[in-house]
């Protein structure tokens, strides 16, 4: 009885395994499928290379160029943002806080990341947007830069809590021979943990990266979502904020419907591809 | 062995794939009564619904008390929004039993509904606004499609190119996205085969395009007709060719960026169904139409 128990239940959990494997095969081939239509008549160099997207035109042009570029671009100024603060942040927590009071504050920063996105839109709309206006005296405060900096305030959970559990094992792991030596803290902090730890903050990075690119509510609201060559003070259009902005008005089966999830597939190998260069680099520079 | 538990893994994962296969037979048949209605599309009619089914499910509570002949089940209107395109999208896969949509069915989405009803609830005129700090505000009431023309395509950049006793502060143009319902009205009444300027703000939200219009002063946008009732004074709107947009004359079409709020039915209503169409052109249904800044069609 307790072999067949056993039996089952290791059949149930092959099964769960397959069905998740099944779903992430079932997705690609979806997105595959209805992007084929479109590639049919717009070449894939066309689409991915060309300047102007303006689907629904009496002349329709099909490309997406300026919206790539957008997308990386955001994502970079957040990371370039968020990666010194959220590294000092990580730092301070695992080095400088005792346990009892980072088991306080690790809470809160994690309640960031559950912050609905919408709401971090909604903020910097009304704040960032708002004071780039009358603060700065732009004619239209959306702008690459605004995506960029609300993005940041979105990753930094993810860069603090996956660099600052990596950290806490290194300090624990090397404090007692440290003091043992008499090293000061601040030797300790970079000649150990720091360069220690790089691999979690590669992680960290290629983690956030994804996180920024296809984060779509809050960057929609503050970003413009002008298909046009992006600046960093002029306004830009993301991916997915295309997709999310222009799938409920595209007539189903248009080609401008299957080119949204052409974009769709782009996105996902342009995030592959970073994965895929992150890795290489990673083994590369012998981390 | 090993073999034999991998093929009935893989045999359950099909046959669990294809249970979805089966579901479009079960539901298209009408022989037991549904106590749910599903309704899906443009997020411009959708509270309209919401609302009236509020209303409706306060006033009867089951079928029972709708039509005697209903069996006694509480009643379930549900509503989803995600665009005009959805809408009939949903309605051709009857994904929901009704479509909703702000713009006319177009040819093609007709022969793929086949058979089917359109009710047109009412009309929603867009409204040329400004923010009220526009010092254009002093010298002009009206715009001409032209001028629109213009300011919507790039042609003018700067408020002084439309009259040059403005300052020359940029112009701001805030629109909603290119493939909705609320643009394609703008497009075909004004823009007609020209095409709007790149670099205009699109807006994932008539609120929020009202919004921007508020907040910035340089700002031109097309807000719904219900949208400038809500903010009246926070937004100003203008005549287009000196037609003012009034009730009136946007029922009679003389003003003319304005679109239908259409509710689509792939096939025949089912009685239920029947009574809250119904219900939606009944005195109540009216004003709830009109509470929500929209002009009742009857």
């Amino acid at each position: 009885m307790h072999k067949f128990i056993e039996k089952v239940f290791s059949l149930f959990i092959r099964l769960m395994a397959f069905m998740s494997i099944f779903l992430i095969i079932f997705i690609i081939f979806f997105i595959l499928k209805e992007s084929l239509v479109f590639f049919r008549q717009v070449s894939f160099l066309s689409f991915i290379t060309g300047k102007i997207w303006r689907p629904v035109s009496v002349n329709p042009s099909y490309s997406i160029f300026p919206i790539i570029l957008s997308t990386i671009f955001v994502s970079l100024i957040a990371i370039i943002i968020a990666l010194p603060i959220g590294i000092g942040c990580a730092l301070f927590i695992s080095n400088y806080l005792d346990e009892g009071l980072r088991h306080f504050v690790k809470p809160y920063i994690n309640i960031l990341s559950g912050i609905p996105s919408v709401v971090y839109g909604f903020i910097g709309f009304l704040v960032i947007v708002k004071n780039f206006e009358v603060k700065l005296a732009f004619s239209s405060g959306e702008s690459i830069l605004a995506g960029g900096i609300l993005l940041s305030i979105m990753i930094l959970p993810f860069i603090i809590s996956t660099c600052d559990e990596s950290m806490f094992n290194i300090k624990n792991k090397y404090l007692t021979t440290s003091q043992a030596l008499g090293v000061s803290k601040w030797y300790m902090i970079t000649k150990l943990i720091l360069p220690t730890a790089r691999r979690s903050i590669i992680a960290s990075i290629i983690l956030c990266l994804a996180r920024a690119m296809g984060e779509t509510m809050a960057v929609m609201m503050v970003i413009g979502n002008s298909p046009i060559m992006p600046k960093l003070l002029s306004k830009g259009q993301t991916i997915p904020s295309l997709i999310a902005l222009e799938m409920g008005g595209a007539q189903v089966g248009s080609l401008h419907y299957h080119g949204l999830f052409a974009a769709g597939l782009v996105l996902m190998l342009l995030l592959l591809c970073i994965n895929i260069i992150l890795y290489f680099l990673q083994r590369k520079l012998n981390f | 062995m090993k073999k034999i538990n991998l093929l009935i893994c893989l045999f359950l994962v099909f046959s669990l794939m294809l249970t979805g296969c089966n579901k479009a037979d079960t539901t298209s048949g009408n022989d037991d009564f549904k106590a749910e209605i599903m309704f899906s599309g443009s997020s411009t009619l959708a509270p309209v619904i919401s609302k009236a089914a509020e209303e409706f499910k306060e006033l009867h509570k089951t079928w029972d008390n709708v039509d005697k002949s209903f069996p006694n089940e509480e009643i379930s209107i549900f509503v989803s929004s995600g665009g005009s395109g959805a809408g009939i999208k949903a309605a051709i896969e009857e994904t929901a039993d009704f479509g909703l949509t702000a713009r006319a069915v177009k040819s093609d989405e007709k022969e793929a509904l086949g058979e089917h009803q359109e009710y047109t609830l009412g009309v929603d005129a867009l409204t040329i606004s400004l923010n009220p700090e526009n010092p254009i505000l002093e010298f002009k009431d009206n715009f001409t499609s032209e001028e629109l023309q213009k300011i919507f395509s790039g042609e003018y950049t700067h408020w002084n190119e439309v009259d040059d006793r403005l300052p020359n502060t940029e112009i701001v143009v805030v629109i909603r996205d290119i493939g909705g319902g609320a643009h394609e009205v703008f497009q075909s009444s004004i823009m007609k085969d020209i095409d709007v300027r790149q670099d205009a703000i699109q807006s994932p939200s008539m609120g929020a395009l009202v919004t921007k219009i508020i907040e910035n002063k340089g700002a031109i946008g097309y807000a719904s007709f219900g949208a400038v009732n809500i903010n009246e004074g926070k937004i100003i709107p203008l005549k287009v060719d000196d037609v003012e947009p009034t009730i009136e004359n946007i029922l009679n079409g003389s003003y003319k960026i304005s679109r239908p709020l259409i509710v689509v039915k792939k096939g025949e209503p089912t009685e239920a169904e029947q009574k809250f169409i119904d219900f939606l052109f009944s005195t109540k249904g009216v004003e709830i139409i009109e509470e929500l800044g929209f002009v009742p069609s009857n």
